[in-house]
């Protein structure tokens, strides 16, 4: 067990954890955010992805002594920044239904307007295909996405 | 039960003392309406427990309370899994209350008596539909009457709009949360409960609007209280190794490896039990530990050896062999019957084919957990179920606490789809407590184990036999084997004169359950299939020969809850067929097909066209378009979501479903070699609702898969002409 400094949202965090352990589950079961979700523990299923520099990451396979040091954003931390409208896009829409993936699903989409802010349907499509929702909202996270990108002037600053 | 003393005495002692206004309701079907009013303040919510169990009556299991700020909370006895069941039963509350929508909040109950409601079947907004509307307007009564003496005016002065109770002609106005502690609940609450007015259809403000989600706001923002999020004081993680054989024993397990991983605190041994035919506990080793992490990976070091038992010997290939047999063979019940049999002398013709469903694995994105907390005599357990009442009999079977001393804390879940109407993993996570001596334990299961020990869907083989004479269909006999689980439904909605059904059941070698439409979803295949090859061999279209066999206005008895209204059949087929132009010209290597269902568990209709390409030998399903008749539309674009979710997961089974056994283990283990649709394979899906005159609400969310198997079938034989008779299928058309 070593001391292990995170920032998560902006907000150092300091715990005693095994450095090998994954990064989803320092932040769900030692520092206690728990909207980083567990779907399939080898980056399948993308419900567990949070951004490391802006880019978007499957926690569940990278060990938290790799994200020391670096800037984490988890779900939690979303409302305080302009991707609030994201949030409120998958609000519009009526994306989730259970809403499990859904975590996974924004910052996934997050990590995506940050590398490409004005992606075709194919390059959301492509992006967001390594994020399973076993419920069918696919159709709605297309439209969410898409209306971000096709009113980029009521997005401020994203 | 508890005993308290009287009802009667308890409304006179207690009803106007209360800091907000509660309204219980008892939902069983077989009890009265219950109505109480007790004090509450105005924190923390009244937990069901407390004051609700009076005598005469069964505990209480749902509430509606407004409390002095004028906020209204119902909580939930149906369990919220991504269906939408809050948001759509609060509506109907919220409508006959006049409540201000923006005022209407949703809690989870904490089930602490074996009386919470069943999940499934899509039934639960039928079944709480005049319940709500009741408990609504009865409260609504309530306040105008508080008003009404508040003012001294009479009550036929006043009325209810937006969370106030107003006057007619004048400006006085007071906010519901204003009232609450003015009501009166009067001697004869029952009989009022009953026959208070309800809303005329036409006045609906919220019934029929695409009102948001209650729950949206907090998904997205990661709050959503899902159990596997549950973080209590002094809580240990659990993992558990299973006998990866149903049924198999387990020997001996060595632990000194797991022992020596970081965080590791505890292996203890798990002893199965079957406590029905239905809910099994398999042997296993529990690795309790500081983390969910350090769980896995202690588990991943013990050794365990295993008896695996007889269901080690069985080979997947030779267990459908022997249920082809069976159906061939004089075995089976007839389930139904109409007309007479019907002697092969006095056919034309016959045409005959056999269908098979695969097991299905489920893969909800939470996978199973449940956090427990064993004490002797008591226990508590947070997790999330389709059916608590379920748990808390099988922990009082299985562990002897009595049901009163079980606290179930109910949370909302990532996906049930029926898995979660099995019980085996919550009593699991109690049974790995008190084997860890009375630790509290969040047990989780890994993606691994949630699909190699997935309680799936069973498998079925679907004979029908049609007997044709004039070019017309005489006789239809409907023959099924399935493992285990359900029984033939044998919904025979075509108008042929002689029908049967016939069930054989076998012996299954390994655990299954409810799946997203039950067992509609391979009868639901092999009928639409099998009447789509029936249209094409007679040379008719295959839209016209449905509908000549549907006559309107007849409503067919399968004795089942609820009749097949032929009318609503046929009415999703036709505005299916309308909208996805049935019939029009497809380009080369494309089709079209069709296919029509009743759900009659929920009383839903269902019809699909499929358009498929061949394009390059890969089959695409380029454009679903569904109709849904589901009686009166509570929520359009929750009907839409329910229905576009369906499709989906239709097109996942029929291009990945099924599993593989090799001695007995499923060989399955995540979503690489267990995928479901991604979003970059989905097709374009169109949903259309259907005017009706129903009077009340029916279900939507198992109405979809049925009708989207062969509706995609179907059109892959006009694309190709091969005919699919078993599932899953390859996307290359040269593999069919």
């Amino acid at each position: 067990m070593d001391a292990i400094r995170l920032v998560i949202n902006g907000t150092t965090h300091e715990k005693k954890m095994d450095p090998n352990m994954p990064l989803l589950w320092a932040l769900r079961d030692v520092v206690g955010l728990t909207g980083t979700k567990f779907g399939c523990g080898i980056a399948q299923c993308g419900a567990c992805t949070v951004l490391i520099e802006g880019k978007a990451v499957r926690s569940c396979s990278m060990p938290v002594r790799s994200a020391v040091g670096k800037d984490i954003q988890t779900i939690e931390g979303v409302e305080a920044t302009p991707y609030r409208s994201l949030q409120q896009a998958w609000i519009d829409e009526q994306v989730p239904q259970c809403g499990y993936c859904q975590s996974g699903q924004i910052m996934n989409a997050i990590g995506l307007l940050e590398s490409n802010p004005m992606p075709t349907d194919e390059e959301i499509l492509n992006a967001m295909s390594g994020n399973i929702c076993r419920c069918g909202t696919y159709p709605r996270i297309l439209k969410a996405i898409k209306s971000i990108v096709e009113r980029p002037s009521e997005n401020n600053s994203i | 039960m508890k005993t308290t003393k009287s009802r009667r005495d308890f409304l006179k002692t207690t009803g106007l003392a209360s800091g907000g206004l509660v309204i219980g309701l008892n939902f069983l079907q077989s009890c009265v309406n219950e109505v109480v009013n007790i004090p509450v303040h105005l924190e923390p919510l009244v937990d069901l427990e407390n004051g609700f169990a009076a005598e005469g009556a069964l505990p209480l299991t749902d509430f509606l309370q407004i409390r002095p700020d004028g906020s209204v909370f119902l909580s939930l006895t149906k369990y919220e899994m991504g269906q939408g069941v809050s948001t759509g039963l609060s509506s109907i509350l919220a409508e006959e209350l006049e409540a201000d929508w923006e005022k209407i909040n949703v809690k989870y109950i904490k089930s602490s008596v074996s009386e919470s409601d069943i999940t499934g079947g899509s039934t639960s907004t039928l079944l709480h539909w005049d319940l709500l509307r009741k408990a609504g307007a009865f409260a609504k009564y309530l306040l105008i009457e508080a008003a009404a003496r508040e003012w001294s005016v009479f009550t036929d002065e006043c009325y209810a709009e937006s969370n106030h109770v107003c006057r007619h002609g004048s400006e006085m106005r007071l906010e519901y949360g204003q009232l609450v502690d003015k009501v009166v609940v009067p001697d004869n609450y029952r009989e009022l409960f009953e026959t208070v007015p309800l809303k005329y259809r036409s006045r609906f403000k919220l019934i029929g609007k695409r009102l948001k989600s209650k729950i949206i706001p907090d998904i997205v923002t990661g709050r959503h209280p899902f159990s596997i999020d549950v973080q209590l004081p002094n809580m240990k993680y659990a993992a558990v190794l299973r006998c990866p054989v149903f049924k198999g024993k387990l020997l001996r397990f060595d632990d000194s490896e797991a022992l020596k991983i970081p965080g590791v605190e505890k292996v203890v041994r798990v002893d199965g039990v079957i406590l029905d035919a239905a809910t099994h506990i398999r042997d296993g080793v529990a690795i309790i530990a500081n983390s969910t992490w350090a769980a896995f990976q202690g588990k991943l070091a013990v050794k365990a050896e295993w008896e695996l038992g007889d269901n080690a010997k069985v080979e997947h290939e030779k267990f459908v062999a022997d249920c082809l047999k069976q159906l061939d063979s004089e075995n089976g019940t007839e389930i139904l019957r109409i007309g007479k049999k019907v002697q092969e002398s006095e056919m034309d013709d016959i045409i005959s084919y056999t269908y098979e469903f695969p097991y299905q694995h489920h893969a909800c994105m939470e996978p199973l957990n449940a956090t427990s907390h064993y004490k002797v005599d008591s226990c508590e357990m947070w997790v999330g179920t389709q059916s608590a009442d379920k748990i808390i009999a099988n922990i009082e079977k299985h562990l002897g606490i009595p049901k009163e001393n079980i606290k179930i804390n109910c949370h909302p879940s990532g996906g049930g789809f029926g898995l979660r109407y099995s019980s085996e993993y919550a009593v699991e996570s109690m049974v790995v407590s008190k084997a860890a001596g009375g630790d509290l334990v969040k047990m989780c299961y890994s993606r691994e184990d949630d699909i190699k020990f997935d309680y799936l869907n069973p498998f079925e083989l679907n004979k029908h036999t049609m007997g044709i004479k004039d070019r017309r269909p005489l006789s239809w006999d409907f023959k099924n084997v399935m493992a285990n689980w359900g029984g033939l439904l044998g919904w025979m909605y075509y108008d042929v004169p002689n029908c049967s059904g016939t069930q054989i059941t076998v012996d299954g070698f390994t655990q299954v359950g409810a799946w997203r439409s039950v067992m509609a979803n391979a009868e639901g295949f092999s009928t639409e299939c099998f009447i789509d090859e029936v249209a094409h061999e007679l040379k008719r279209d295959p839209l016209e020969f449905r509908l000549s066999l549907l006559p309107r206005n007849k409503m067919v008895d399968f004795k089942h809850t609820y009749k097949c209204n032929i009318n609503r059949l046929r009415g999703a087929l036709e505005l299916v067929a309308k909208k996805a132009q049935w019939g029009k010209t497809m380009p080369e290597n494309d089709g079209q097909g069709i296919a029509v269902y009743p759900y009659m568990h929920g009383n839903g209709y269902g019809a699909v066209v499929a358009e498929v390409s061949t394009a390059n030998n890969e089959i695409k399903v380029t454009k679903i378009t569904a109709s849904i008749d589901c009686g009166l539309v509570i929520n359009p674009d929750q009907v839409r979501q329910q229905m576009e979710g369906g499709v989906i997961w239709a097109l996942s089974a029929i291009f990945y479903g099924g599993t593989e056994y090799v001695q007995g283990v499923v060989q399955r283990s995540n979503f690489h070699d267990n995928p479901v649709f991604r979003i970059n394979e989905i097709p374009e899906i169109k949903v259309h609702i259907c005017e009706n005159d129903e009077t009340q609400p029916w279900g939507v969310g198992e109405i979809a898969g049925p009708p989207t198997y062969a509706a995609v079938c179907n059109a892959i034989f006009a694309a190709t002409g091969k005919r699919i008779r078993k599932l899953p299928i390859s996307k290359n058309i040269n593999d069919l």
